[in-house]
């Protein structure tokens, strides 16, 4: 009885977060689907005529092809490079994560204007290449979030324990990260992943200042058009949310291939358990090392 | 054997390494040297630092930065505390999209957001002008290009960015804690208090503190909406660093410098509090 009022109260939060949330959203898109909108709660027209206007020109298609490229550049170097970092200080050297801590930090002290003019004052002009120097500072804005992020979702697995009984079952280090951290910390990684693409995806800061006019990025396009036309600039920000939304699906769709498959292998094993979310009540660690050892082996046959 | 181990292990860490060198460390350390460096002459000086801390303009730049960033990252908080809690009261299906959703809100900010808001609630926006019409006082006295305006579109991004920290947390307390407490006799406030708050609060202090930073750093948002109306520091230091008349590098860098220690010394305070908690907890 308790528990169904509390939902009721959690839906109608929820209700009104959404409103709050939707509000710029569906306003922005009337704007865009409207030939002229004023004094009015509704728009009075529809048409499409600034998308089909927007589709037809190729400085946009351009501009929607060179985000996709930074943003999957930088997001490949920022995983590859942050996920191994961040475990290997954080189960192995207790003493840098302190240090480590403030570093990754250090993005928030530095606003992407100052950075970039360090930046501009360090490489332009040199053998580097303004696109790599981007990837960098682009890499350095994530290091809070990617940092926080990963480290959460380590710290919520209790990887510590998790990767001594691993060690203490014969698993060196390479071997326990692949196969056990990794697939524990999914959903943080997930979550972090996300973040950091629209945020790429919708850089504009650094990429206007470090590169600027030559490689005309989604947002730079739409500031561009935003000075031409209300309407126009709205359609803009419409294909422009419809994509990140597209992706972010398509992410989540991605990251997790096994989905179905532990599913149906789970139901087999330990009906309504899922491997991948060890409980703290659980005593043997061992235990879902192991489960999770079968279950790979089982889709490796598959 | 074992040290082998750690030295190769350590190898590992160089790319990153290298990247924080090369793209954080070295540029830092210009803007260091340029906010010592005198304007005419090019030699050591301290005038910079002088100028910027005996004029109240700059000072008031820091005020004002500091008090929207405060405001929006306590309110902020708090709703992004409420919202995810509601959502772990939701299936678990509906909790992974909802997850996706709220990161594409987190990034509606900057130049598309202050858009928006403007085409509904500026000086001409349709809201603005519908009410007007309907003759309805509910936003009179409401000024977007002002505080209320910044406040109100800061909160639209802070709170989802809230609720990507804090909803993992909560994601993590247990529903047998709250039957063990329950069962033990405790009251819904209770156990919020001794058990559900204690627990997830490392996590709350430390997203307050990205909420904080992200406030203060905040430039795009604040810029698309009020120009430089609002005597905010990124814009002032935006202003000077690449301003087309007034351009003063090195004040803009001095700026900087005094923003970074002021953004460290909350940092470290946070760190020391954080700590504190978790002494608690233990």
């Amino acid at each position: 009885m308790k528990t169904k009022k509390t939902h009721y109260i959690s839906y109608l939060i929820l209700a009104l977060f959404g409103l709050y949330m939707l509000f710029p959203f569906v306003s922005t898109f009337f704007y865009a689907t409207s030939t002229k909108w004023s004094n009015t709660m509704l728009p009075n027209d529809f048409t499409f005529k600034w998308f089909i206007q927007l589709i037809e020109d190729p400085n946009f298609i351009s501009a929607v092809v060179r985000s996709f490229t930074l943003t999957f550049t930088t997001l490949a170097v920022v995983l590859v490079v942050m996920v191994p970092t961040v475990f290997l200080v954080y189960t192995y050297f207790p003493k840098v994560d302190q240090f480590m801590k403030g570093l990754v930090l250090m993005p928030y002290a530095i606003p992407g204007v100052i950075l970039a003019t360090g930046l501009l004052r360090m490489y332009s002009g040199s053998v580097i290449p303004m696109y790599l120097v981007l990837v960098g500072a682009l890499f350095i804005g994530s290091l809070p979030f990617m940092y926080q992020g990963v480290r959460n979702s380590l710290e919520s697995i209790q990887t510590k324990k998790l990767i001594e009984a691993a060690e203490i079952l014969g698993a060196n280090r390479f071997t326990s990260f692949i196969r056990i951290i990794l697939p524990n910390i999914r959903l943080g990684l997930l979550i972090t992943t996300l973040l950091i693409f629209s945020s790429f995806f919708g850089e504009f800061v650094l990429t206007n200042l470090l590169i600027g006019g030559r490689y005309e990025t989604i947002r730079i396009y739409m500031l561009r058009r935003m000075n031409e036309n209300g309407h126009l600039a709205s359609s803009v920000m419409v294909a422009y949310f419809i994509l990140l939304i597209l992706i972010s699906l398509v992410i989540t769709y991605l990251t997790s291939p096994d989905r179905r498959g532990r599913k149906n292998s789970n139901r087999k094993q330990v009906p309504g358990k899922r491997a991948d979310r060890i409980s703290l009540a659980e005593p043997l660690k061992s235990v879902s090392i192991l489960k999770i050892g079968v279950k790979k082996e089982k889709r490796q046959r598959i | 054997m074992k040290r082998k181990q750690s030295r190769k292990t350590i190898l590992l860490l160089v790319p990153f390494f290298l990247m924080t060198v090369m793209f954080l460390v070295i540029p830092m350390a210009l803007m260091i040297t340029s906010s010592f460096t005198s304007e005419s002459t090019g030699g050591f000086t301290l005038d910079n630092y002088i100028e910027v801390l005996t004029n109240s303009f700059y000072s008031q730049s820091f005020l004002n930065s500091g008090l929207i960033s405060l405001f929006s990252a306590v309110a902020g908080l708090v709703l992004a505390i409420i919202v995810s809690y509601a959502m772990t009261n939701l299936p678990e299906k509906v909790q992974d999209k909802l997850t996706v959703y709220i990161n594409v809100a987190a990034n509606f900010a900057g130049v598309p957001l202050a858009f928006a808001f403007i085409i509904l609630l500026g000086n001409s926006g349709v809201f603005t002008l519908f009410l007007k019409d309907a003759n309805l006082p509910l936003i009179n006295g409401f000024k977007l290009y002002s505080w209320q305006g910044l406040a109100l579109t800061y909160l639209y991004f802070q709170i989802p960015l809230g609720i990507l920290f804090i909803y993992p947390s909560l994601k993590k307390i247990k529903r047998e804690w709250k039957e063990a407490a329950f069962m033990l006799g405790a009251s819904s406030g209770t156990y919020w208090r001794k058990v559900g708050l204690p627990s997830i609060m490392p996590s709350i202090a430390g997203t307050f503190v990205i909420m904080f930073a992200n406030g203060m750093g905040t430039y795009e948002t604040a810029y698309a909406l009020t120009g430089s109306n609002i005597n905010l520091v990124t814009i002032r230091i935006a202003a000077l660093v690449s301003g087309d008349i007034y351009a003063r590098p090195v004040i803009g860098s001095t700026l900087a410098v005094l923003f970074a220690v002021i953004m460290m010394a909350i940092l470290a305070l946070s760190q020391m509090l954080l700590k504190k908690v978790r002494r608690d907890l233990a």
